[in-house]
């Protein structure tokens, strides 16, 4: 069974990024002979070299008047999409992907599945699954309808890295599209973020009694600086110490929090704990004690002492940024 | 100014998942409650009522009978109208066609202003906003981490919540949809005012037309054995890994 696919490239100031090669690895356990990728943005050449001489696959360069916008690249896909004719549109599940992809769909007559994170296939169609309720269940949806949208959430797929024989051809598009009811008007960094409620963080950083003293909390507080929406929490003993205040507890007790990811500091994990935080995505317990519980509901866990661990973990973040 | 905000019934986060043995998701029967992002839609909506001129706002939930509680709930915080687009039976509904029951309401109806959460709680599709605006003919932005009224009048400035704490900006033109990211605002907790008049105010009622379904689906529940992977290695080779896996999973 063809199936043929369009892949739309996420892309970062200068270069693809990591998520982009996801999608070619989803594209490739479909159907490796008839992958195209579109890559857009106001100077995108480079990157559409870059991405054909990864992947060898051929790329269409779509030179933008503008920044983007959603209403911009459903423009200019929606008009050269179907010339194509693909069965799948493949697009990331980022910020961008997430802005422009179902309405993209409703341009191209058709639905769009999100956040999909694997994919089954039979001889005659294609089921894809995505995570509801907090990844207490799933969800299994089989498109009716030609082409399908799908985005793809980042890490649900390794990056391809198979070498090609050859960089793929790629085709330079200008588009003369023009923005009209949305203009882009640069990128801004909040100064200051104000402090996010626990239970709406995506990122948790919590700090139970091996942190050892309060003085420690810094270095929590450091760890946790290093993600977006992120918020420090703490265990019950820790807030009856009076070294956090109660309102940043997580467990039975106080809050119940769900981020994408959980790290666990010097924390035992006792039940009451760990029913705060036990539907986190992903949870990793740093601990001095190889035994303590936070180790059996945590996806992966360290055994270590956290005031010589995190300075080393900020350290070898620092190297890869 | 008239703004429409959408609201969502979603099962409380503690309620059990019942699925069939046709994969059929029937449950929770009870438990259910306003989805969060929701509530910041309409802490948005309230928000420009205070520092606009004549501004209504309406808020609209689809669904069987028991949706009726999120839409009393809006009105509680500050919906000036509730509307229910009814849906005789139980079960769940794809994006595309929540979306096209409130676009069967909402066209011809001269909304400025259409906001919705960035995503429900229970299903995450994050679609219901960016399709209702292009069904409509309309601009739509999503994760929207602030929303302005330009001194014209007649658009927003707006910063979206991309990835890595960045925010892109946008001026965008009325009428338009936004999708809200919890953080725009601090929802408020409603005025006794509000409390009385949501108890009492009819609501306004629509009984639902048949959409066909775009795709066929089935439900599973997610095995809950957790094994987790030991780290080892020198100290500096763990925290090596942890960032990779921090890497891998998007987080960095």
């Amino acid at each position: 069974m063809d199936k043929h696919i369009v892949i739309i490239a996420e892309t970062g100031a200068t270069a693809a990024l990591p998520v982009t090669y996801e999608l070619v690895t989803l594209a490739a356990a479909i159907d490796p002979d008839h992958i195209e990728i579109i890559v857009l943005g106001t100077d995108c050449g480079d990157i559409a070299h870059e991405i054909a001489g990864r992947t060898g696959l051929s790329v269409t360069a779509v030179s933008t008047s503008v920044e983007y916008t959603p209403e911009l690249w459903k423009d200019i896909l929606s008009r050269i999409i179907p010339g194509r004719g693909p069965d799948l549109i493949v697009i990331a599940h980022t910020a961008c992907g997430q802005d422009f992809a179902p309405g993209l769909a409703v341009r191209l007559g058709t639905s769009c599945i999100t956040a999909v994170e694997s994919f089954s296939r039979t001889a005659a169609e294609l089921t894809f699954t995505r995570a509801i309720l907090n990844g207490k269940a799933h969800m299994d949806i089989v498109p009716d309808l030609s082409p399908c949208v799908v985005t793809v959430l980042p890490g649900a797929f390794e990056a391809y890295s198979a070498a090609p024989r050859a960089p793929g051809s790629i085709e330079f598009i200008q588009s003369d599209a023009k923005p009209c009811k949305i203009m882009p008007s640069g990128m801004s960094h909040p100064e200051e973020e104000d402090a996010i409620p626990l239970n709406e963080a995506e990122v948790v950083v919590s700090a139970g009694r091996g942190i050892g003293g309060p003085e420690n909390l810094d270095l929590i507080e450091r760890l946790a600086a290093r993600f977006k929406r992120s918020a420090v929490g703490g265990s019950r003993p820790l807030c009856d110490l009076g070294w956090l205040p109660y309102r940043q507890q997580v467990g039975l007790t106080g809050k119940t929090v769900s981020p994408k990811l959980y790290i666990a500091c010097g924390i035992s994990g006792s039940p009451q704990h760990v029913a705060g935080m036990k539907n986190s995505q992903l949870i990793i317990a740093i601990n001095k004690d190889p035994n303590a519980a936070i180790f059996q509901v945590a996806d992966f866990c360290i055994v270590a002492d956290l005031v010589e661990f995190i300075p080393l973990l900020l350290d070898e973040q620092d190297g890869t940024l | 100014m008239k703004i429409l905000v959408c609201v969502k019934q979603v099962p409380d986060t503690e309620a059990p998942v019942a699925i069939d043995a046709g994969g059929r998701w029937v449950g929770p029967v009870f438990s259910f409650r306003m989805n969060r992002f929701d509530e910041y839609a309409l802490e948005e909506a309230v928000l420009f009522k205070e520092f606009q001129h004549d501004v209504a706002i309406d808020a609209v939930s689809v669904g069987p009978e028991r949706v009726q509680a999120v839409i009393r709930r809006a009105m509680e915080l500050g919906a000036d109208t509730g509307v229910h687009i009814e849906i005789s039976r139980e079960g769940y509904m794809p994006p595309e066609v929540i979306a096209a029951h409130i676009l069967e309401y909402a066209r011809n109806k001269g909304y400025d202003l259409i906001i919705c959460g960035a995503m429900s709680e229970d299903c995450m599709h994050a679609q219901v906003g960016p399709l209702l605006a292009e069904m409509m003919g309309l601009p739509s932005l999503t994760a929207v981490i602030a929303a302005h009224m330009r001194e014209d009048g007649c658009s927003l400035d707006i910063e979206q919540e991309i990835e890595g704490g960045l925010r892109r900006r946008f001026e965008l033109v009325l009428p338009a949809v936004i999708s809200v990211q919890t953080g725009i605002n601090h929802p408020r907790y409603p005025t006794l005012t509000n409390v009385l008049r949501a108890k009492r105010q009819p609501l306004k009622r629509i009984m639902a037309r048949e959409i066909p379904l775009m795709n066929r689906f089935g439900f599973r529940e997610a095995a809950t054995v957790k094994q987790g992977v030991m780290i080892t290695g020198s100290m500096r080779e763990q925290a090596r890994e942890v960032v990779r896996i921090l890497h891998e999973h998007a987080i960095l």
